[in-house]
């Protein structure tokens, strides 16, 4: 008989915190394992829809289970059993310490200075870490036409680090946006056409040094440098770094690469199978644990 | 100028006859809810298409099931907003929004959603505008893209700004340059609540959004509530009330009337049936079979409900507990059956 939800939590020591070997997982799961790296147990984090909050949520399910996750429509810890579909789902508002509305989440929240962890999608992104989320070609005669900002800019420019999840292609990692829809650590100024660091756009305000730290796509991990540029840190299993510069817009920065990312563990696996998104809603399948954990699962 | 007289009163009335009372061509409106998922007014909008309501002025916090409906028959002219999809993980951008503005028959106003809220909020207070930081060095704040000014627009509609936004140093502190923005002010403000009083106190379950904001926001405000109340039941514990009944116009009681979006502790949202509708604006064809089979072709709310049938509602009908659904199928699995989170069974709070 399978087991029930409760009789699951308690396997979740027993399963070995090892990493997973190729085959063994699949790359959305890499990538929310990847985002919950990003928290700490300490944080106050804002996440957008999708993987981001998937991310978060397994964070505060496995190494952060203490980081308080606010969700834009006003929910405020909230301590959510199944996994939101919206940043307002009623699922993301259990046993929430207080609901409020948007003036809470971004007035009372962001703009005075308690969110310290931002996480968010992007369509593009510049070397400086600005985002596009509004449209390509010519914004009035778009190619494409996005949704635009949304919380993206304000939770982008005022949290204290701000993490992005992209999807990597060449036309997606540019020099510079044709539309920054959140800017990154240098700001393009449209008067003078040219690029301006954030800390001198933004100074004398709390958020001068608030930006992004870290950027996860599905071919490796990226880390910024002291100047605000974007370099790489690791590359995913099975992916080169050659193959990262030729799904990259710009010369990128790859003196700094530790090596390969981290695959994730057995135990953040099941967590995130098992208790994340056992509904499948955003991975797009189950993959069967090996023979041993499956073992261990059934015992 | 005082907005009301203490003599007003609301006034509880139809569907049909507080869409043909307060909504008009070229109004500015503002709907309620969260995006497509959370209590959105989606009857109304259903009824605005129904009396070939055109040219809307939509401002409100970003799009929905009610802005979706809109733009299937092209019926917003101006939106103005800050996200400009509908149904997030079920539906995020809306197709019929794109094709429309790439056709050139409407104009799209970016802002940020925490600009919007601050907008809303000084629009609710009387300000005429309010300082916000967020987000300087963005393209929201390029005068080049300044949609509304460029078609010539500002500067002649009361409730349409000068500017766009105005770039000040703090005079106070000296902290910084922050961004003066316009105060959002309505025709008609739409939300939909859990219950309403018949004076109109109204009150809703779960998150609030800006729904309180854009009431006070507007000179028009019409509430659709799951139950029409005693308003001495109400009154019984005010704390739960989020909405002062003297802001409401008129009071539409219309069970289900936020589908296909949830309200908590009622229904919850119905994923597979958004889908159906991002599919279906995919295809012109497709979109008019759907607008046909679920606005046209129903003589009422109660036979789009009908139609959706006692099946998915039994489905999405929400738990007593936690205000949603555990019925429903949103994956491709079942939800599994819990007692605790994870991580507060684990770690606490």
């Amino acid at each position: 008989m399978a087991k029930t939800v409760e009789q699951l939590m308690e396997l979740i020591d027993k399963i070995p915190d090892e990493a997973a070997k190729p085959g063994e997982f699949i790359l959305p799961e890499l990538m929310a394992i990847q985002i919950a790296h990003q928290v700490r147990d300490d944080d106050i984090v804002f996440a957008g829809t999708g993987l981001p909050m998937v991310g978060i949520m397994t964070a505060n399910m496995l190494n952060a289970p203490h980081a308080l996750l606010i969700y834009e429509a006003g929910i405020c810890d909230g301590k959510t059993m199944h996994v939101p579909m919206s940043v307002c789902d009623q699922r993301a508002a259990n046993m929430s310490s207080s609901l409020g509305g948007l003036v809470d989440t971004f007035g009372f929240f962001l703009q005075q200075g308690f969110v310290t962890l931002g996480f968010l999608g992007g369509a593009a992104i510049d070397k400086y870490g600005g985002v596009n989320v509004t449209s390509i070609g010519d914004y009035y005669k778009p190619a494409h036409r996005f949704t635009g900002s949304g919380g993206n800019s304000d939770i982008g420019t005022m949290s204290k680090r701000v993490a992005y999840i992209i999807l990597q292609e060449k036309r997606r990692f540019l020099e510079r946006n044709e539309y920054t829809t959140t800017p990154g650590w240098w700001c393009w100024d449209f008067k003078k056409n040219e690029w301006r660091p954030k800390k001198e756009v933004w100074k004398g305000t709390p958020f001068a040094d608030s930006g992004p730290v870290a950027v996860v796509t599905n071919m490796g991990v990226y880390k910024f440098d002291n100047n605000g540029e974007i370099f790489l840190e690791s590359f995913h299993p099975g992916v080169t770094v050659q193959q990262i510069q030729e799904n990259c817009g710009f010369a990128l920065n790859v003196k700094n690469v530790k090596g390969e990312t981290k695959p994730p563990t057995y135990r953040e696996l099941f967590v995130l199978r098992e208790f994340v998104d056992a509904e499948l809603i955003f991975l797009p399948q189950k993959v069967e644990y090996p023979a041993a954990i499956k073992k261990l699962i059934e015992s | 100028m005082l907005k009301r007289g203490a003599t007003k009163k609301a006034q509880v009335m139809s569907l049909e006859e507080a869409v043909k009372t307060y909504i008009k061509d070229g109004c500015m409106i503002g709907f309620g809810g969260f995006t497509a998922m959370n209590r959105n007014p989606t009857a109304v909008a259903w009824e605005m298409v129904r009396q070939g309501i055109k040219n809307v002025h939509c401002m409100d916090r970003h799009g929905s099931a009610c802005s979706w409906i809109l733009n299937a028959v092209g019926a917003i002219k101006i939106y103005e907003t800050d996200w400009m999809g509908w149904g997030e993980m079920a539906g995020k951008l809306d197709v019929n929004l794109e094709r429309n503005y790439k056709a050139g028959k409407m104009i799209l106003e970016d802002y940020s959603h925490g600009a919007m809220a601050m907008r809303f909020l000084a629009g609710a207070i009387g300000a005429p505008f309010i300082p916000y930081y967020a987000p300087q060095g963005s393209d929201l704040y390029n005068t080049k893209y300044d949609a509304l000014g460029r078609a010539g627009l500002r500067g002649k509609d009361p409730k349409i700004p000068k500017i766009k936004f105005q770039e000040m140093a703090d005079p106070f502190y000296g902290a910084g340059n922050v961004m003066l923005l316009p105060a959002a002010r309505l025709d008609v403000a739409v939300i939909h609540v859990a219950q309403c009083g018949e004076k109109g106190t109204a009150r809703w379950r779960g998150i609030g959004t800006i729904d309180k904001e854009i009431c006070f926001a507007a000179d028009k405000v019409i509430v659709v509530c799951e139950e029409l109340t005693p308003e001495a039941d109400l009154r019984k514990n005010p704390e739960n009330n989020q909405i002062p009944y003297f802001v409401v116009d008129a009071i539409v009681e219309l069970p289900w009337g936020g589908y296909p979006s949830a309200v908590p502790f009622y229904y919850d949202y119905d994923a597979p049936f958004m889908r159906g509708m991002d599919a279906a604006s995919r295809n012109p064809e497709d979109l008019k079979k759907w607008l046909d089979d679920w606005v046209f072709g129903p003589k009422s709310w109660e036979e789009v409900m009908i139609k959706v049938g006692a099946k998915r509602m039994l489905e999405l009908k929400a738990d007593s507990t936690t205000g949603y659904s555990t019925r429903i199928l949103r994956g491709k699995k079942p939800a599994p059956r819990m007692k605790m989170p994870l991580s507060v069974a684990r770690s606490g709070y």
